[in-house]
């Protein structure tokens, strides 16, 4: 016991050391630099009011990584928070919106974003529901033209019921909706007529 | 009661129903396909883009002041990069098994904690108080840990000699899964 404190120290005080020679030797780094991600920036930079404005609108196109579909402009968190600062530090050195937001995509993937690329599988989010929607409409506007071309053609509401002359196997059961469709549609013997020819 | 007999051809009503299954079936399927392929998936979990990828660079402070220690430095070995806050319970629980596998890898690795969004402080206090074994570094305005896409602490980035990610973990780790990953990045570079 009495040897582990200074144990500790020395292995400690070894990396440090260890840490701080290799220092010496290290090219200058570029450290954090966004240049090295997304390029020299390309637009103008901003500062005042138009900063401020422009870091609310991309802090709105990014998601707050710890929260819960919360853009880092709407976010409370402190996570929120630096990432804002990061994108209005990016802004006001002159890279554009395209260039932050892929900056953070490096880091936390497409993920980030809240409005998704119109790349790859991505189409299927914006063009999906459309889809969906013409096809929707579509199956309602066969239904419905088919339906008006029965009504054209004189058949009643009941022609158009499918298998109405099925009955089940069940002979018990069969002869009870035989007794219920002469009931309810006044069919002599529970049977369909047939339509004139 | 004779019951008539059953039409012989397909009345249009079922062709139709026939067509609304398919349709249904092809929209359906793929769903459930995807559904399935993923249940064991956690839906909070978000692979990192950065494995396999070159580290962001990095030069920060260490803890009580000193050169900044850049990454690019540290080339030729693996790196473990945790990044952590004393407020972090999680934190906490990682910190002895940490200690443990630095102690344990020695020299050949270098372990490096990278604090997130804390006091120098309270970071002092806590190292006092439960030991430490390598270097924690300030990340004022959480810069690195934004490059890195940090989402949360504890998080582990395990750099290999060659300086690209081999693994991140969201949780605090244990001994074992430590000492599996430096050798992995080793092995990664190889």
């Amino acid at each position: 016991m009495t040897f582990k404190i200074p144990v500790t120290l020395v292995a400690l005080g070894l990396a440090l050391v260890s840490v701080a020679a290799a220092q010496e030797a290290a090219p200058k780094a570029a450290a954090l630099d966004p240049a090295f991600v997304v390029g020299a920036p390309k637009g103008k930079p901003l500062d005042g009011k138009a900063l401020d404005t422009r870091t609310e609108e991309v802090g709105e196109l990014l998601r707050c990584p710890v929260c819960q579909g919360l853009s880092v402009a709407a976010s409370p968190s402190s996570m929120a928070a630096n990432m804002k600062a990061e994108v209005r530090s990016l802004l006001a050195a002159g890279y554009t919106e395209e260039q932050v937001l892929a900056y953070f995509e490096r880091s936390y993937g497409e993920f980030v974003r809240l409005r998704p690329t119109l790349r790859g599988v991505n189409w299927v989010v914006w063009l999906g529901p459309v889809a969906a929607l013409l096809a929707g409409g579509g199956t309602v506007f066969l239904a419905l033209r088919r339906s008006a071309a029965a009504a054209e053609a004189g058949a009643s509401p009941t022609d158009a019921l499918p298998n109405r002359d099925t009955l089940p196997d069940d002979r018990a059961l069969a002869s009870a909706v035989l007794r219920i469709r002469e009931r309810a549609y006044g069919w002599p013997g529970g049977v369909a007529p047939r339509a004139e020819p | 009661m004779a019951s008539p007999a059953p039409t012989a051809t397909a009345p249009a009503g079922a062709r139709l129903n026939r067509v609304a299954l398919g349709l249904g079936l092809a929209v359906v399927m793929p769903l459930l396909v995807i559904l399935v392929l993923n249940l064991g998936r956690d839906p909070h979990a978000v692979r990192s883009p950065l494995i396999g990828r070159p580290a962001p660079a990095f030069a920060l402070t260490p803890v009580g002041g000193g050169p900044p220690v850049t990454l690019e430095s540290l080339r030729g070995k693996p790196v473990v990069l945790n990044f952590w806050a004393t407020w972090c319970v999680p934190c906490f629980q990682e910190h002895p098994a940490l200690i443990a596998a630095a102690r344990r890898l020695g020299g050949d690795v270098q372990f490096l904690g990278v604090v997130y969004d804390d006091e120098e402080g309270k970071v002092q206090s806590f190292l006092a108080q439960r030991g430490q074994a390598y270097p924690s570094l300030m990340d004022d305005g959480a810069r690195a840990a934004i490059a890195y896409g940090v989402a949360g602490v504890p998080e582990t980035y395990f750099i290999d000699p060659t300086g690209k990610i081999s693994a991140k973990y969201s949780l605090p780790l244990d001994f074992e899964t430590i000492v599996q990953e430096v050798s992995q990045a080793r092995a990664g570079a190889r």
